[in-house]
């Protein structure tokens, strides 16, 4: 074997997968310079693609069928895109920013039951291509035809984009909406059709990318998070808005996964983080990217008001909640402690996203690394140190405070979308390996047994110390966020640069904020896991970290109450529609008509009917 | 083209900033609206255009109420937006930003076109390929303006067009007012400075306080030095 050969065809077969991450990528971005929407729903579009084109494949048949049918599923998909603008989009762009990425996430759950519901749950093998199954001979080594259609194909929407984007009347139009949209309705452009066009074609681009690698990676449930993760770093490598960008960060990445491999298998991830690492401390707004002016994105609506201590009736309000809490137990059956005790957990944990993304002004869309760090962290202590709960429940927020101050590292150099992207990212990382780490974390099968110490064994004290826990937590975030410390990070929050010019470290304020609030959360994954007495990847996924999110902005992102009715409210919601066989369907649509209904939150909703009773004032302008 | 604005209310937020402002404009007149810092200029040009929704009053081009829609169809009416911050899109050529401008002609004005406007504005000319980002702030201000022409209007919002040029620049500014004046536009110019304002505006609104103090020709602002003195900075 030659070895030049060996390694022109790693590359190649590098450059090959570098083209479906290119083409969602691509996508994604598009359609954010535009309407400034994340669109999470950008990795299901992917599938999709994959699985539309499946179908398609088999009705048409041939070399000819095949890519026609490639072509056909990625316009099938751009206008499944622009369905998904007309009906839900269109109705909060005047909405803060997270909303639209909840009602996004909506549409993935949506989407996962009802390509469950058309394609079965078993994975598809995708049909090889007509006329390309054979292999080409590269100086002695061999590879698959098809992987060249891939380069070609990546090589040929670069072309078509770019002559779309320089030489067209709508990519100069799509451009100058990049820069200021606002401007550009000025000067008469429609921005309404400009919208739904980049979302038919950044979802055509999604759509053609699971398409094109149907006969490489076939078709399953999984695709969509799957190629989130690693087409938010691709963004963020590249720069948000940039094609050429994108191009670049996914030929960079799929280089490094190609030849990582050679080096040090399993290594891949290790490599993808070394160098996002490398990227974002020279160039934190990606490699073609163009800098963000400060507090152009990621503002939560608009200019918050000053957060004020609870008045006295709010006080006597949670007081009265305490005691109820308290008595609960003397009234209520078993079913509905343990409901409660899940509650008060799943508030704890929406409560220190709040911190972080409320007061704090760091979006997290990966919290659930920390509440999954936690958890595992407790129960791997448990199970390899053999140590008691008390112990175990002190080391998860201790080493959810640690991850978070890894990630935070990076994060923090960040702001907004960005952000948010990267700890999603990060999230999903952390994930992979506790899902791939068998040996240690017992993979999909989870660890099981974790159960808590004789005393606080039986359901009545599990639920005290539950309640004392999370209770105790919360208010530490309360009382952090009234301290001075509470005031730096929200002065952070409020103007970078002013707090800069009086002394605050910004970078370091924030970086502490977050591990705080990565601390709380990793309590809650604890909590958690005495709880149930068991612990599975899923408490690290990605809906996960929505759970959270969606409980927050239930709540009401300004309202310090918000993660509490968020929490009673979608964990009794999750409860009742888990039993439903398609209960992600369920929870999508209801999640989607919440957003378009109660733009405000849950809390927020009520706040500006009830606010001004409990002594809650906005503050005058 | 005829504008009538009618005891107009705008707010930011709960900040009650435009409180029964009126005015009006018709073709081939130049009408200067002039007030210090944050006496409402800029708000009331957003609040006609629709980048400010008014919460009161209206707004009526040739008897049509317009006001509540949005900015994309009120410019299609014929009103043209030139923004104080000049708002070019940096990234873009020259040539790019004149073509998010472009609208079909409107009947009875000459068509703009690229090579028209470059004889109106001799500085762009020969810059057609030049990203927008790398000009001077006075080639920005032609630009913007440019810009906004090619979408035919048969009224321009201009809001502060000589603030930080050069003289040169301005009597060029100056040149080009009056040459679009005498094209029969209707111009409505929002102005600190009353030196610019006095040589090319037929009449002038005095706001203060988000309030119209006053509205005269401007010969007679010309000549009354107390009033000048009390709303304006001389
Ligand atoms: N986006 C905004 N949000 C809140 N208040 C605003 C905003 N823009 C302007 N204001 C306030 O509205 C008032 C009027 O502002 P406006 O920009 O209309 O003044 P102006 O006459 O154009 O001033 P200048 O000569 O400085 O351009 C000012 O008090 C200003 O502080
Ligand atoms: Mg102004």
């Amino acid at each position: 074997m030659n070895d030049l050969g060996f390694y022109l065809v790693q590359a190649l077969t590098g450059l090959s997968s570098a083209s479906a991450l290119f083409l969602v990528a691509s996508g994604l971005s598009i359609i954010f310079g535009v309407t400034r929407v994340v669109n999470f729903a950008h990795g299901s579009f992917y599938m999709l693609g994959a699985y539309i084109a499946y179908t398609f494949v088999e009705r048409l048949g041939g070399a000819l069928g095949f890519w026609a049918a490639v072509l056909l599923a990625g316009v099938a998909v751009g206008a499944i895109g622009v369905v998904v603008e007309l009906l839900i989009l269109r109705r909060v762009y005047q909405a803060p920013e997270l909303f639209q990425l909840v009602a996004t996430f909506g549409v993935i759950l949506v989407i996962q039951d009802l390509a469950l519901l058309t394609w079965g749950a078993e994975d598809l093998f995708g049909p090889a291509a007509p006329g390309l199954e054979g292999t080409v001979n590269i100086l002695g080594t061999r590879l698959p035809e098809y992987d060249l259609a891939l380069i070609a194909l990546s090589l040929v929407v670069l072309g078509a984009l770019t002559l779309l984007f320089h030489r067209t009347r709508w990519g100069t139009l799509v451009r100058a909406a990049t820069e200021d949209r606002e401007m550009v309705g000025a000067l008469g452009v429609n921005q309404s059709w400009l919208f739904t066009g980049t979302f038919f074609l950044g979802s055509m681009l999604a759509g053609l990318g699971g398409a094109a690698q149907l006969p490489k990676g076939g078709a399953d449930l999984l695709m969509d998070f799957n190629i989130l993760a690693a087409v938010f770093v691709v963004v963020v490598v590249g720069g948000m808005g940039s094609i050429p960008g994108a191009f670049l960060a996914a030929v960079l990445i799929s280089e490094l996964g190609a030849f990582g491999i050679l080096v040090i298998p399993q290594s891949t991830l290790v490599l993808m983080f070394v160098v996002m690492a490398v990227v974002l401390i020279f160039r934190p707004w990606g490699l073609l990217g163009r800098p963000e002016a400060p507090g152009q994105h990621g503002q939560v609506g608009p200019p918050e008001p000053p957060l004020r201590p609870p008045g006295p009736r709010l006080r006597a309000a949670g007081l009265l909640l305490l005691a109820v809490l308290l008595a609960l137990p003397a009234f209520a059956d078993d079913f509905t402690l343990v409901l409660a005790v899940e509650i008060a957990i799943m508030a704890l944990f929406a409560a220190s996203l709040h911190f972080a993304m409320g007061p704090g002004g760091m979006v997290s869309f990966g919290h659930a690394a920390f509440f999954g760090g936690g958890a595992y962290a407790a129960a791997l202590l448990v199970k390899y140190a053999g140590s008691p709960m008390e112990v175990a429940l002190l080391f998860a927020p201790a080493m959810a405070g640690v991850l978070a101050l890894l990630f935070g590292w990076f994060c923090v150099r960040l702001t907004g979308v960005y952000l948010a992207m990267l700890t999603l990212a990060f999230a999903q990382v952390g994930w992979s390996i506790v899902f791939q780490w068998g040996e240690v974390t017992g993979g999909d099968d989870g660890i099981l047994g974790i159960w808590p110490s004789e005393w606080a064994s039986n359901r009545l004290a599990f639920y005290y110390l539950s309640m004392l826990a999370s209770a105790g937590g919360i208010l530490a975030l309360q009382y952090v966020l009234h301290s001075p410390f509470g005031y730096a990070m929200r002065a952070c929050r409020d103007s970078v640069v002013r707090s800069a010019s009086i002394g605050i470290d910004v970078r370091r304020q924030q970086w502490f904020a977050f591990a705080f609030s990565g601390a709380l959360a990793g309590l809650a994954g604890g909590l958690f896991v005495f709880s149930k007495g068991s612990v599975f990847p899923d408490e690290m996924s990605i809906p996960r970290s929505f759970d959270a999110l969606i409980m927050v902005l239930l709540g009401g992102v300004k309202t310090v109450l918000g993660p509490l009715a968020g929490a009673v409210t979608f964990t009794w919601l999750q409860d009742e529609i888990g039993r439903l066989e398609y209960w992600r369907f369920v929870l999508g649509a209801l999640i989607i008509a919440i957003v378009v209904a109660f733009p405000q939150g849950i809390a927020g909703f009520l706040r500006a009917r009830l606010g001004p009773w409990f002594g809650v004032r906005e503050m005058e302008a | 083209m005829r504008l009538e604005v009618r005891g107009l209310h705008s707010y930011y937020g709960r900040a009650h900033i435009l409180a029964d402002v009126s005015l009006e404009a018709t073709a081939g007149e130049v009408v200067a609206l002039l007030g210090r810092n944050g006496a409402g200029k800029s708000t009331t040009l957003k609040s006609i255009i629709g980048l400010v929704r008014p919460a009161g009053g209206t707004v009526e081009v040739d008897g049509t109420p317009i006001s509540g829609e949005p900015p994309h169809r009120i410019c299609r009416r014929g009103l043209g937006y030139v923004p104080e911050e000049r708002r070019v899109f940096a990234s873009l050529t020259v040539g790019g930003n004149l073509e998010v401008g472009r609208q079909p002609p409107r009947p009875g004005l000459t068509p703009w076109t690229p090579a028209r406007l470059f004889e109106l504005f001799p500085n762009l000319a020969g810059m057609g390929g030049r990203a927008a980002g790398q000009m001077s702030g006075g080639e920005q201000q032609m630009l913007t303006i440019a810009r906004t022409l090619m979408g035919n209007p048969a009224l321009v919002l201009l809001d502060e067009p000589s603030e930080g040029l050069a003289p040169v620049i301005v009597d060029q500014m100056v040149q080009v007012i009056r040459s679009l004046k005498r094209e029969g536009l209707a111009i409505v110019l929002s102005e600190q400075n009353v030196n610019f304002a006095m040589k090319v505006a037929d009449r002038a609104y005095i706001i203060e306080k988000g309030r119209i103090r006053h509205e005269c020709t401007i010969d007679a602002l010309m000549a009354d030095e107390a009033m000048r003195r009390t709303y304006l900075t001389v």
